[in-house]
């Protein structure tokens, strides 16, 4: 580990000698990283998994702080009116900055926004409690059949991922299910535990807090998670859904473009801290390595890939 | 035993070094309005990253419960709920500070406050896995109900004046659907402007409500801001009193750490809405109903006892579920996970060691909030009876400056804050007190969102009035909420049957106690007998009927927009403004007939010329920041305002002196946001 940290630093140095003398320096004081949700979420958790190794790769503390408000949208929409040195970066997700703008003023346009690094996302997840008469998805899908909406999802807002996932599920298994948007991961999966609903379409890592008492029985990821080597993915069960919530890390607009490179590979190195990846695997999230140059490409697909779902929202037209 | 082991481990000398700081710390971040244990407890998990994960929880822990107590220090002595939690403390903590009991209720509130602490702690080492299923067994009609359950004190705060008391709720409620809606994900009321999508901060619409109407009072007279006991013995903390006095309330106290401790395991519900329900039942079993909101003792026990046990309850579901019972508990979650440490039902048995000696820890830090909670409150309490006016009123507005910002680091927020603060002291003025007002906007969006819930899987399974009424603890809680509504109408009926009852007569004699001080609007008239009202009840309420047109033309512009709204958004403000309208127009109408409430007639003896100059200074200031600075304008306000509020002339060496405490203050607090809560600052022209 110390050897390959060495070579790290020893890349690193080599790296920033080149195009530019101040990155090298860079950070020389603690950065501060804005939150747009309230503590205790993915985002933040995520956040804070990252904070553990913030010190150890730049040298420098980074502070974490929370800018709640209107489903993020409170703290994206004043992004570019911070100072673009490259202290204050800001948490920012998928599909929210695409999805938001599309519905009417939110302050901001997704465009005007600048991800550096989508770091990684939490796919969906159904889960029912333990003592749940569904075993399978299987199960869960006939019985939706027989009863055309009696079967309720509990999920993290309207018109989320969790919401997406769920209508592309009655989409693609023929069925038609109703979702129930609360304010939050936890309130929803606390909907779930005590059994208000049928079952929860929330994100996969709510299965390693809640251990036993609830059951994951699809995951919308490509491959099965180390976590839970025992769930199925919808595609294996011939639903082909595959999504969640991206997470990545934005800057001002006036950020300089050696500053913007500067602060990816600073994520994708902490993405690549073993440390760091057995959290996040353990945790149900799934690392993604879409760094600064890949993101014209990224941001396209995802935006062409919302607006066939925002249709079915019904917003954006 | 076992357990006493992990006491053995708690109690290092590390760790007792921690809990003592923590609450030091968290006591003091709490006094302050805006600063919260949230933000406290945020700033500092990095530094807990270093220790022993048991070590690390107990100073967040610590800070946490300071915080929660430290909270009535600014709710008792300036009327503003350090956090949301002291709502309740400010109904009679302010009252009996402004008779001179302040010391007393501070004492009080630390009594309470460790009690309480104590209970939850204990619920959490003992009872935890049990316990946590009480957050499972509350559903969306459960919350609902709550909410509406909490939405009754308003009869409680505004008898004798019940409609103005609806109609501020109504504002309340409405104000609180602001913002883009969580069920629905409509956007609305937001006057297309982008600073009101994330709706209107809790907290800062308090510290507006409660705190801008103090100064602008303050200002105004000359008199003392609190009066100071010249009884020797009565001045200081009080403690052999304090201490009777809760013996006398045990009952009380047990009741409300027992409320405090169950509602604290509800995720979504908190310490806000604990503090109001033990506050309701304390009013409702209490022989001396008609005292509370005038400084009775039992409110400010009943709150603060029911808020500290949040903090041992809203651990339960933390640790048990993985879910977390109130937002700091969310972010010490996230402090675990760092640490690699899994939550949930495995945690008690799989790292017990960790658990247990953090739950000791939390109990250690409880007991030594007495010694060090009681020595910071005598400090707060003199230093805000000693100081001049002409610092008093600038200190004061600067921290609602600085809390109101200091939530998101956002200006609006500010600006929010000083608009509604003067906005409620017109209403104020004319008799639409802030508590009900508070009250609608704190259970807005819980009520809002269970509603909706509920609807929607009732919808699902055919059986929404089951969903609504069937199921058993909402029909508790309903019976609950009826038998607090019905409450002042059964009391006043058995005075009016027995004219001379204990109840009256305490009545009277609470009356007459605060006799020297001119009564305060936002305390509820009581049910005084229709001779004594009637004398005044002649005058015709002007204003109060301006204010209620006004109010109805706000309803019904609030009712034209739902149109624009989904059907699921636009349910619960259409009736809401439905029933704005109704209460409006109601009280148009028992306002020509010359009945109900009257509102009061101002202190001669106050100075509009300061009040309004005040709030022109204050309105620039807020406005100005972004420009300016925030320390440019901060200083230059606290100079102004220095002057304004100065009714003596003082020789120039007072002032030189005072021109050094401003510079202090406001350096002091630009050092704490900027360089202890890494706060981004607006930096405008200066800085």
């Amino acid at each position: 580990m110390s050897i390959k940290r060495t070579l790290i630093a020893a890349g690193l140095t080599l790296m920033a000698a080149i195009p530019a003398l101040a990155q090298s320096d860079f950070p020389t004081k603690a950065m501060t990283y804005i939150i747009p949700f309230n503590a205790g979420g993915e985002s933040d958790i995520s956040a804070r998994f990252q904070q553990a190794e913030w010190k150890e790769h730049t040298g420098q503390d980074v502070i974490i702080q929370y800018q709640s408000g209107a489903g993020g949208a409170q703290a994206w929409s004043q992004l570019n009116s911070i100072p673009g040195d490259g202290y204050t970066i800001m948490g920012i997700n998928l599909p929210h900055t695409v999805l938001q703008p599309m519905e009417g003023s939110v302050g901001y346009k997704t465009d005007e926004l600048t991800p550096v690094n989508y770091f990684h996302y939490t796919p969906n997840a159904i889960f029912v409690t333990q003592d749940s008469e569904y075993k399978t998805l299987q199960e869960l899908i006939d019985y939706a059949k027989e009863n055309p909406g009696l079967v309720t999802f509990a999920g993290s807002g309207a018109k989320s991922a969790n919401n997406l996932g769920q209508l592309q599920f009655d989409d693609l298994a023929g069925v038609k299910t109703t979702y129930i948007p609360f304010s939050g991961t936890g309130p929803s999966i606390t909907a779930v535990l005590g059994s208000q609903t049928t079952a929860g379409f929330n994100y996969a890592t709510s299965g390693t807090n809640q251990g036993d008492a609830l059951r994951m029985l699809a995951v919308a990821s490509e491959k099965r998670l180390p976590a839970f080597p025992d769930v199925p993915t919808f595609k294996e069960l011939g639903l082909d859904i595959v999504g969640g919530a991206y997470r990545g890390v934005a800057v001002p607009d006036s950020t300089s473009e050696e500053m913007r490179q500067r602060i990816s590979d600073i994520v994708t190195e902490i993405n690549h801290d073993p440390d760091f990846i057995k959290k996040m695997e353990d945790g149900g999230f799934v690392l993604t390595d879409i760094g600064y140059g890949q993101m014209p490409a990224f941001m396209k697909k995802m935006k062409a890939e919302y607006a066939k779902s925002a249709a079915a929202l019904g917003i954006g037209n | 035993m076992e357990l006493l082991g992990y006491l053995l481990d708690a109690l290092t000398p590390f760790n007792l070094m921690l809990a003592l700081i923590g609450v030091v710390l968290g006591t003091v971040i709490g006094a302050l309005p805006g600063l919260s244990a949230t933000m406290a407890v945020a700033v500092l998990v990095p530094f807990t990253f270093s220790m022993e994960p048991a070590s690390g929880l107990i100073a967040l822990g610590a800070i946490y419960t300071g915080a929660i107590y430290g909270g009535a220090f600014a709710a008792i002595l300036v009327n503003t709920p350090g956090t949301p939690s002291a709502i309740a403390t400010t109904f009679d903590g302010y009252p009996m500070a402004r008779r001179g009991d302040g010391g007393l209720a501070i004492t009080l509130a630390n009594l309470a406050s460790v009690f309480g602490g104590m209970v939850g702690a204990i619920a959490l080492l003992l009872l935890a896995p049990p316990l946590a299923k009480v957050a499972l067994v509350f559903g969306p009609p459960e919350y609902f109900w709550l909410a509406v359950f909490g939405l009754t004190l308003i009869s409680a705060l505004s008898v004798g004046n019940t409609l103005k008391g609806l109609v501020g709720a109504c504002l309340g409620l409405l104000l609180s659907m602001v913002g883009v809606a969580v069920v629905g994900g409509d956007v609305r009321y937001t006057l297309d402007s982008p600073a009101l999508l994330g709706g209107i901060d809790i907290t800062s619409a308090l510290i507006g409500l409660y705190c801008v109407p103090v100064i602008l009072d303050l200002v105004a007279t000359r008199a003392a801001h609190l009066k100071v006991n010249t009884d020797i013995e009565k001045d200081g903390i009080r403690l052999r009193e304090a201490m009777g006095i809760a013996w006398r309330s045990k009952f009380n106290v047990i009741r409300s750490s027992v409320i405090g401790t169950v509602i604290g395991i509800l995720p979504g519900a908190g310490g806000s809405i604990a503090g109001l329900v033990s506050y309701t039942e304390a009013r409702r079993s209490s022989k001396y109903s008609a005292n509370f909101g005038k400084g009775e003792p039992d409110g400010v026990i009943a709150t603060e006892a029911a808020n500290n046990a949040t903090v041992g309850g809203g651990f339960i579901p933390t640790l048990v579920l993985g879910i977390p019972g109130t937002p700091p508990d969310a972010i010490i979650l996230g402090a675990l996970l760092v640490q690699g440490i899994k939550i949930g039902p495995t945690l008690f048995n799989s790292q017990s060691q960790i658990v247990y000696t953090f739950i000791f820890g939390l109990l250690i830090a409880t007991v030594l909030m007495l010694p060090a909670g009681l020595l910071i409150g005598r400090y707060a309490y003199k230093s805000v009876v000693s100081f001049p006016k002409s610092l008093l009123v600038p200190t004061v507005a600067f921290m609602t400056v600085v809390g109101s910002f200091a939530i998101h680091s956002n200006i609006n927020d500010t600006q929010m804050m000083f608009g509604l603060g003067v906005v409620a002291w017109v209403l104020n003025r004319y008799g639409f007190a802030p508590s009900p007002i508070v009250l609608g906007l704190v259970l807005g969006q819980i009520a809002e969102q269970g509603f909706v819930q509920t609807y929607l899987i009732g919808n699902a399974t055919h059986n929404i009035s089951g969903m609504f009424f069937g199921r058993p603890i909402s029909i508790g809680i309903i019976l609950a909420a009826l038998l607090t509504l019905g409450y002042p109408f059964f009391a006043e009926w058995r005075t009016r049957k027995r004219p001379i009852t204990p109840l009256t007569e305490r009545a009277m004699a609470a009356e007459a106690h605060p006799a020297d001080i001119p009564p305060m609007s936002d305390t509820p008239d009581t049910a005084k007998p229709d001779s004594v009202n009637g004398e005044s009840g002649r005058t015709l309420d002007t204003g109060a009927i301006l204010l209620a047109v006004v109010f109805a033309a706000i309803g019904i512009t609030a009712y034209l927009d739902t149109d624009a709204m989904s059907q699921m958004g636009a349910v619960f403000p259409a009736t809401i403004s439905v029933l704005l309208v109704v209460f409006s127009i109601g009280l148009v109408i028992f306002a020509l007939r010359r009945k109900g409430g009257v509102s009061e007639r101002g202190d001669p003896a106050a100075s509009t010329m300061r009040r309004i100059l005040l709030s022109i200074v204050f309105g620039l200031w807020v406005f100005l920041i972004p420009v300016l600075g925030f320390f440019v304008a901060g200083l230059a306000a606290f100079g102004s305002m220095m002057v304004l509020a100065e009714h003596e002339t003082c020789p120039a060496k007072t002032w030189l002196i005072r021109a050094i405490t401003a510079v202090v203050v406001v350096a002091g607090f630009w050092w704490l946001m900027a360089d202890v809560l890494l706060l981004r600052m607006p930096m405008g022209l200066f800085f």
